[in-house]
């Protein structure tokens, strides 16, 4: 066997101490990453951002040691950062491309404490309180000075109007923060463009607009209210 | 230092000093990096967007199942140690370790894929509820509410979580069932009393194509599978 030879087989046994310890590191940052999903202690920021370094270090390891570019001439290295480079940049390139981002420009939730009044123009779906409890209007209706409930039934939960108004959407979500007063409403306009619009929902619980969350997409994009 | 390797073999170089084969192995995988860079865009950009099914929200945490999951991945990441111990053990012309750790990273690729083939069963088949209805399946096409038409079956809309999550883990299945079947050839040949050291190359530029599986699956299981339970 030559010198030469006899360098390769003490550098390559060397190499079994690092490929192992290397192994090890990489069993351990997975292991790390799985226990933060689980524990759920982190916020979903501090979470994303965690996955994203110990993927590009995982991702580093086996690319210098494992399939030998710290020892290979640097020529490998730019052909494979050629095909990475260009596959982020792809990423990228989709992501800044697409779409305008929506804007919520106006969020409102009402409560509908209108109380009945004789003589007063009512719509179908007209909400009115009285004697403490709320009703809605089965017809339209001019109100007599005494108060029959005729037109009326009764309703169980609070009315509320919820109303928003965004530049561009394809989906929208808004549901209230209070498990105690749940609600969940999506949305998915015909007209995505200048959406204006309002409903009225009936609620366990009395509540404002801070109450609730809504959130928003457009294309790739998504807002949130708080 | 590999390089150097290659020149004692009498490998073809290129005028760079790097032996071809090894030249022609990092350009596929740069243009597989825009591949599976092209196929985890696409998931995460959709993925945004794919909140809800025609109108139905979806908790893909319902479907997966996180622990068969992180086992496949710590699988895969043993398989790549004993890849790089098969090509160690080549150079060093030690044939009877490089056939142990060939077979070593053929078996846990196999358990790689059974794994997968286990999850993509029970995610299209989903889970049985208490009333005894298929539930949180994960298909290219999902259930959206009735149908417009009176008298027709319920809507079935194209599904885009399901299919960009097939197309990704598919496609990355389907390199390591390439990778399997080309190390399951280098155990057969090992055999033949044919293999020597001058095949160091061939069997390095297989490691190179078998880690580069392994760091897809790095990026895959924390974006892919991961993230769905950071929020």
């Amino acid at each position: 066997m030559s010198g030469h030879a006899e360098d390769t087989l003490e550098e390559e046994s060397k190499r079994f101490f690092t490929f192992f310890n290397l192994s090890m590191a990489l069993v351990a940052i997975t292991g790390l990453e799985i226990v933060i999903i689980y524990v759920q202690t982190f916020d979903g920021a501090t979470i994303i951002a965690t996955l994203f370094a110990t993927s590009i270090v995982k991702f580093i390891g086996v690319v210098w040691w494992f399939m030998h570019l710290k020892w290979d001439k640097f020529l490998n290295t730019v052909l494979f950062l050629m095909g990475l480079v260009i596959a982020l940049a792809t990423y990228f390139a989709v992501i800044y491309m697409a779409d305008v981002h929506p804007e919520v420009e106006k969020f409102e939730v009402t409560e509908l404490k209108q109380e009945w009044a004789a003589g007063a123009e009512y719509s179908k779906g007209d909400y009115v309180l009285y004697e403490g409890s709320y009703y809605k209007s089965k017809e339209d209706h001019k109100a007599p000075e005494e108060c029959s409930l005729d037109s009326w039934e009764k309703v169980q939960g609070i009315p509320h109007r919820i109303a928003w108004k965004i530049n561009v959407a394809d989906l929208v979500e808004i549901n209230s923060k209070s498990p105690a007063n749940p609600f969940f409403h999506l949305d998915l306009p015909k007209e995505q463009e200048n959406i204006d619009e309002s409903e009225v929902f009936l609620l366990t619980q009395s509540a404002t607009t801070e109450d609730f969350r809504i959130k928003v997409r457009s294309e790739a994009y998504w807002t949130e209210n708080q | 230092m590999s390089d150097a390797h290659a020149l004692e073999h009498h490998e073809p170089v290129t005028s760079t000093g790097i032996p071809s084969k090894k030249v022609l192995m990092w350009a596929f995988l740069g243009s597989d990096c825009m591949f599976f860079g092209t196929l985890i865009s696409t998931h995460l950009i959709y993925r945004k967007i794919s909140g809800t099914v025609g109108g139905n929200a979806l908790d893909i945490r319902d479907i997966f199942d996180i622990e068969l999951t992180s086992f496949s991945t710590f699988i895969l990441l043993a398989s790549s140690l004993f890849m790089a111990l098969a090509v160690s053990a080549i150079h060093k012309g030690n044939l009877n370790s490089t056939r142990w750790m060939l077979f070593g990273t053929i078996i846990f690729g196999s358990i790689f894929l059974a794994c997968q083939v286990y999850e993509f069963t029970h995610f299209v088949h989903g889970k049985e509820n208490a009333s005894g209805d298929r539930e949180h399946q994960l298909t290219l096409k999902a259930y959206a509410g009735e149908s417009e038409e009176p008298g027709k079956d319920a809507e079935l809309k194209p599904h885009v979580f399901g299919s960009t999550f097939y197309v990704l883990t598919g496609t990355h299945g389907t390199h390591v069932a390439i990778g399997v079947f080309w190390l399951l050839g280098w155990l057969v040949y090992s055999f033949t009393g044919k293999m020597s050291p001058a095949d160091a190359m061939d069997i390095e530029c297989c490691g190179l194509y078998w880690h580069f599986v392994d760091i897809v699956w790095i990026i895959i299981f924390p974006v892919v599978y991961l993230m769905e339970y950071a929020f």
